[in-house]
């Protein structure tokens, strides 16, 4: 017997439902628009819809001014980078996890759940103190790094989480095959893994692009600074909620979009990891 | 080349060791040496603008710390931002949770809307809202005006109350997608039967949620409840960007105070004791709430 639902509880439902997505949606919704407002429309008179829309808050974000560029070129090259380093590293560590265990590496497994747990402000103190050191501050390898922390242990246990469901017998016929096991992982395996590479990619990407905190305390100079951390500080000299608005936007249309497009196996493989871990 | 198979297990190992090594080092350089060095310091008199080395003192620190208004008052507002906003959350997302759930078909709007936030970086929706909240010509308070409410118009960031309201309620904004995943997830895999014996049984509405799906969400509870207590006690990008700190030290928090001690003043000892001091309550929360789960099974 199929189910039938009350009317008036799925009405309710929707209707909850939608009130709730417009509360998220609507400040998104609104600094888009925002940025196709000229300022004087802003501080005059503050309306949902631009009353004329214009490009020229985008004019001065790309063409005229400079240091916007530079900010998200920043982000760009510090996200590229970092999640690029947690793919390689994450496919390594994860793999010898899963299918080749050595003394110790249940150990070494739950200690890197543990880093999990740990705030970043313990860690941030002593970090900035060696990069201070080594005088690599305010660089791109000083951001990079810590920054895999952020993404790392999570992205391991995506990876392990895959590979431990890949069956023996692949490993067994590609040794008989005569593959080391470098090969077996690079020929055999990771191409199997590649539903895991997606998530450990789109969530490694978002983490770093939003990422705060680290490159608010690591980078102090202008021309090193992300998106995230230089825009909250223009605040005060460029009181331009129209260009402001412009490189928000900027900045939020691709994790949205990256999302957008890969929910499904991401969502899927988010709650994955975190029961897993 | 024949192995033995001793020899090739020897070989596998050696290998499980060279594949992980990467991480390792990178894990000791930038988590094991750094929380060993911040146990010390948080030992150690260092400023680390004057002093060419730290120099040990003790438990001064931590005696210091309970004399310092600024801390006081920084932990007090912790301890009562996690409280709200840690039962916002789990009430919040598992309601989502419930209504994503009931809701089978066309529901891929909704999914969307309530997962972005998640990825959107969180200080510049922060920026976004100081504007939106903005006296003058924020339109939120627009808003208000437009619908004939103009004496509920307030300087929202200005006041300590209502601050503090905002920095809870952009928090959640920004978080409770990821605990929603987690409910939904946890729901999705009550098995179908159990939900149709149940019916049987007559149990429909509010007897199955209480009845049926929180009793079989206890594990979920616990990932949840973990991460959801992480994340109200780290609290920091939302307070920095919306108020930093302020009004007075209306929404000062202990990240936050770490933040200004180390990276203002320099006070790298004492900065290194409270962040000593949030790990302690990290840590003490996350087994409450794991110990507090495993009774209830």
């Amino acid at each position: 017997m199929p189910r039938k639902q009350k009317p008036l509880a799925a009405i309710l439902t929707s209707f909850s439902l939608l009130i709730a997505s417009l509360l998220f949606v609507l400040p998104i919704v609104f600094c888009i628009f925002t940025s196709f407002k000229e300022s004087i429309e802003i501080i005059k008179d503050v309306t949902f819809f631009p009353h004329k829309w214009s490009l020229v808050n985008y004019d001065y974000v790309f063409v005229r001014g400079t240091k916007y560029l530079t900010y998200y070129l920043n982000t760009i090259i510090i996200t590229v980078s970092s999640v690029a380093i947690t793919l390689g590293l994450s496919s390594l560590a994860g793999y010898s996890f899963a299918k080749l265990p050595f003394k110790g590496s249940k150990v070494l497994l739950a200690s890197i759940l543990f880093v999990l747990a740990f705030p970043l402000a313990a860690i941030l103190i002593p970090i900035y103190i060696m990069e201070y050191n080594l005088g690599i501050l305010n660089t791109y390898i000083g951001l990079i790094l810590p920054n895999l922390l952020l993404i790392l242990p999570f992205s391991i246990f995506i990876m392990r989480g895959t590979f431990i469901d890949l069956s023996h017998e692949l490993e067994d016929s590609a040794e008989i095959d005569g593959c080391n096991v470098p090969q077996t992982w690079w020929h055999i395996m990771l191409p199997l893994a590649q539903n895991a590479l997606v998530i450990v990619l789109v969530s490694g990407f978002y983490s770093v692009w939003g990422e705060y905190t680290i490159s608010k305390t690591l980078a102090t100079k202008d021309s090193i600074m992300p998106i995230s951390v230089a825009l909250t500080l223009l605040k005060s000299e460029d009181w331009n909620y129209g260009v402001l608005a412009a490189a928000i936007t900027m900045s939020i249309i691709p994790p949205i979009t990256i999302f957008a497009i890969f929910q499904n196996s991401l969502v899927e493989g988010m709650a994955a990891g975190a029961v897993k871990g | 080349m024949q192995h033995t198979i001793g020899e090739r297990r020897k070989i596998k190992e050696m290998w499980g060791w060279l594949f992980v090594l990467p991480t390792c080092i990178v894990l000791f350089l930038f988590v094991v040496y750094p929380i060993c060095y911040t146990s010390f310091l948080s030992l150690c008199d260092y400023n680390f603008a004057f002093d060419k080395k730290p120099t040990f003192v003790g438990f001064k620190n931590f005696s210091n710390m309970f004399k310092d208004k600024q801390f006081l008052a920084a932990l007090s507002n912790t301890l009562v931002f996690t409280v709200f906003m840690f039962s916002l959350l789990i009430v919040l997302s598992l309601a989502f949770a419930l209504l994503l759930f009931h809701k089978k078909k066309r529901s891929w709007f909704y999914r969307t809307s309530i997962f972005m936030p998640i990825v959107v970086p969180a200080s510049l929706i922060c920026l976004l809202f100081t504007w939106m909240l903005a006296d003058n010509f924020g339109i939120i308070n627009k808003l208000l005006i437009n619908i004939g409410l103009s004496r509920f118009t307030h300087n929202w960031l200005t006041d300590a109350k209502t601050a503090r309201w905002w920095v809870i309620i952009v928090s959640i904004w920004g978080k409770v997608g990821f605990s929603t995943i987690l409910f939904l997830s946890g729901i999705q895999s009550i098995s179908q039967d159990m939900f149709e014996a149940a019916e049987i049984d007559g149990a429909v509405g509010w007897k199955k949620l209480f009845y049926i799906i929180i009793p079989n969400l206890s594990e979920t509870f616990v990932v949840t409840g973990i991460w959801a207590i992480l994340q109200c006690l780290k609290l920091f990008v939302t307070p920095n960007v919306l108020t930093k700190g302020g009004p007075g030290n209306a929404t000062l928090v202990l990240y936050q105070t770490i933040y200004n001690e180390a990276f203002l003043n320099f006070e790298m000892g004492y900065a290194s004791s409270i962040a000593f001091v949030l790990t302690a309550l990290v840590m003490v929360f996350s087994l409450i709430n794991l110990k507090m789960s495993r009774r209830e099974n």
